[in-house]
């Protein structure tokens, strides 16, 4: 797998520069819920970038992120509208099999508890839903780890910032 | 004889009963002081060779023999790969014996494991068919039971023809030789059929191949997913397995928001990182280090260091190290990660370099 001290701190540069950007651009002071998303937004968007492209869901992510408007993803807007519109016309081209008939055979079950719980993890999985199976398992694993990379960055940036602003707890 | 030479050629011409026969005598000839297993009288012994040596041996003879080897596709670096297959105008060998002896032959190789593609390719070969015109599929064990069954042999070819289906499902090798045609074919030599090896009962058409080869990853891929997901080893079946990914998904993404949420909560300002970590003073952080929830606060200290003194960097880093090493055995884990984002390590150099690229970058 990738190398994970790498990713981290790629990641941690990117987010930095992101939160740089933000407080750059705007003066004013933000709520709480602003700040709160931008933070995530910003992490997001860092994290997606450390993929460099390669897989979907940070395109995906990238593209969402764009699309509503947002300041930090400038340059990346052009490749990420590209890729949305391939996105979009993969979703048109796979057909929607509905199966109207109604066996109740234990594999034909077991299909649609598998077909059921496979759409819902593409809908979690950003810009999952136009994913072939072969791929979203590949795109699951990639996104688990690089969620949890993340995750640890944050919590030791909030744990850090803790300790500094109450240095004696 | 006529079976084994069938086995050889595959081929599809028809005259060729007594040109096998001629071969099947030469092979016998060589095969005598081959050092088969058993007496090798039949051409599956000769399949136990080394499969350079199976090659030389079936070169050696004359053109006639020898210019249908290439549809048999021996090459020095490829392995044999026999077709098996069934057709209409098989001569059934006669000789239960011998046949038998063969099926011993393929279940010792089986034993013995020598070259893998040998002891595969024993019990295709004796499985006795002769393939008549090219065709798609083949080897399909379902099809060659069917020409066993043929009224024109007794039942040992069927006994034997059952044992090689339990050696073959016994070795549990599934596997698709298609890859192999592929390069077989690669080779430069014109293979007009796809050579693959099948288990008992599946289907051999080209489609089901793709979907078989595309489920097998997608069931590999879904292994790793149990391993990297906490608590998905013991649970078996796709449908809970996916329920524990889904929620695993879930729960990680949770957390970063909860994680932001907290991040907007402790610092009035979004920029606050970095502000706040460049204006810290060392000793105060210092003393905090020492405490519990210590080694994080290190790298805010590290990045304020890096940023002042940057040719004192490795006396500073230095300094560090000594007291809160000590200290920081028990918090190990939450040190390689924070180390990790500075690329603290012993060399210092490297550190500074890292927190100076990030003062650049900013």
């Amino acid at each position: 797998m990738r190398n994970q001290r790498s990713v981290k701190q790629e990641f941690l540069r990117k987010w930095i520069t992101g939160l740089r950007r933000y407080s750059c651009d705007e003066k004013k002071n933000m709520s709480f819920l602003e700040r709160k998303k931008a933070i995530k937004l910003s992490a997001d968007i860092a994290m997606a970038s450390t993929r460099d492209k390669t897989t979907r869901w940070s395109q995906a992510l990238i593209a969402n992120a764009s699309s509503s408007g947002d300041t930090l993803t400038g340059s990346s807007k052009n490749n990420s509208s590209r890729s949305r519109k391939k996105m979009l016309m993969m979703r048109r081209r796979r057909p929607k099999v509905k199966s109207a008939k109604k066996e109740m055979s234990a594999s034909c079950i077991a299909k649609r508890l598998v077909q059921k719980r496979t759409r819902k993890l593409k809908n979690l999985l950003p810009g999952g839903e136009s994913i072939d199976e072969g791929c979203l398992v590949e795109e699951t694993l990639d996104y688990i780890e690089s969620l949890r990379a993340q995750i640890e960055v944050m919590r030791y940036l909030v744990t850090a910032s803790q300790l500094i602003i109450n240095p004696y707890p | 004889m006529e079976q084994a030479t069938g086995v050889l050629r595959g081929s599809t011409h028809d005259d060729v009963v007594l040109e096998s026969i001629q071969f099947n005598e030469e092979i016998r000839g060589i095969m005598a002081p081959a050092p088969a297993p058993e007496n090798a009288s039949s051409f599956t012994a000769l399949l136990e060779l080394p499969p350079t040596q199976a090659v030389e041996l079936l070169h050696s003879p004359d053109c006639p023999a020898a210019a249908r080897e290439p549809p048999c596709h021996v090459s020095t670096n490829q392995k044999p790969y026999l077709l098996c297959s069934y057709g209409g105008n098989l001569t059934f060998p006669s000789n239960a014996a011998l046949i038998e002896r063969a099926a011993k032959f393929s279940v010792f190789a089986g034993e013995n494991s020598p070259p893998e593609d040998v002891a595969r390719l024993a019990p295709v070969a004796v499985s006795g068919v002769v393939k008549n015109e090219p065709q798609e599929t083949d080897s399909n064990p379902s099809s060659t039971q069917g020409c066993v069954s043929d009224p024109a042999v007794d039942t040992k070819n069927q006994k034997t023809a059952k044992r090689k289906e339990r050696e073959k499902k016994g070795k549990g090798s599934s596997k698709k030789s298609k890859s192999v045609a592929d390069e077989c074919s690669g080779d430069g030599e014109k293979l007009p059929y796809v050579h693959v090896r099948v288990r008992r009962g599946q289907a051999t058409d080209s489609h089901s191949l793709a979907e078989r080869a595309r489920r097998e990853k997608i069931n590999a891929r879904m292994k790793l997913l149990q391993e990297l997901v906490p608590g998905c080893n013991k649970i078996s079946g796709t449908a809970l397995v996916l329920d524990e990914i889904i929620n695993h998904v879930q729960s990680l993404q949770r957390q970063v928001e909860f994680l932001s949420m907290k991040l907007a909560a402790v610092n009035p300002r979004i920029d606050f990182s970095l502000d706040s970590l460049l204006a810290t003073d060392g000793s105060s952080v210092m003393d905090s280090n020492l405490t519990s929830m210590a080694s994080p606060v290190m790298w805010p200290e590290n990045l304020a260091n890096g940023n002042r003194q940057h040719f004192q960097q490795q006396w500073q880093f230095d300094a560090f190290h000594q007291p809160l090493w000590g200290r920081e055995e028990a918090n190990h884990n939450f040190m390689t990660p924070e180390h990790s984002l500075l690329s603290y390590d012993s060399s210092a150099n490297s550190a500074s370099l890292q927190s100076n690229q990030l003062k650049m970058e900013l």
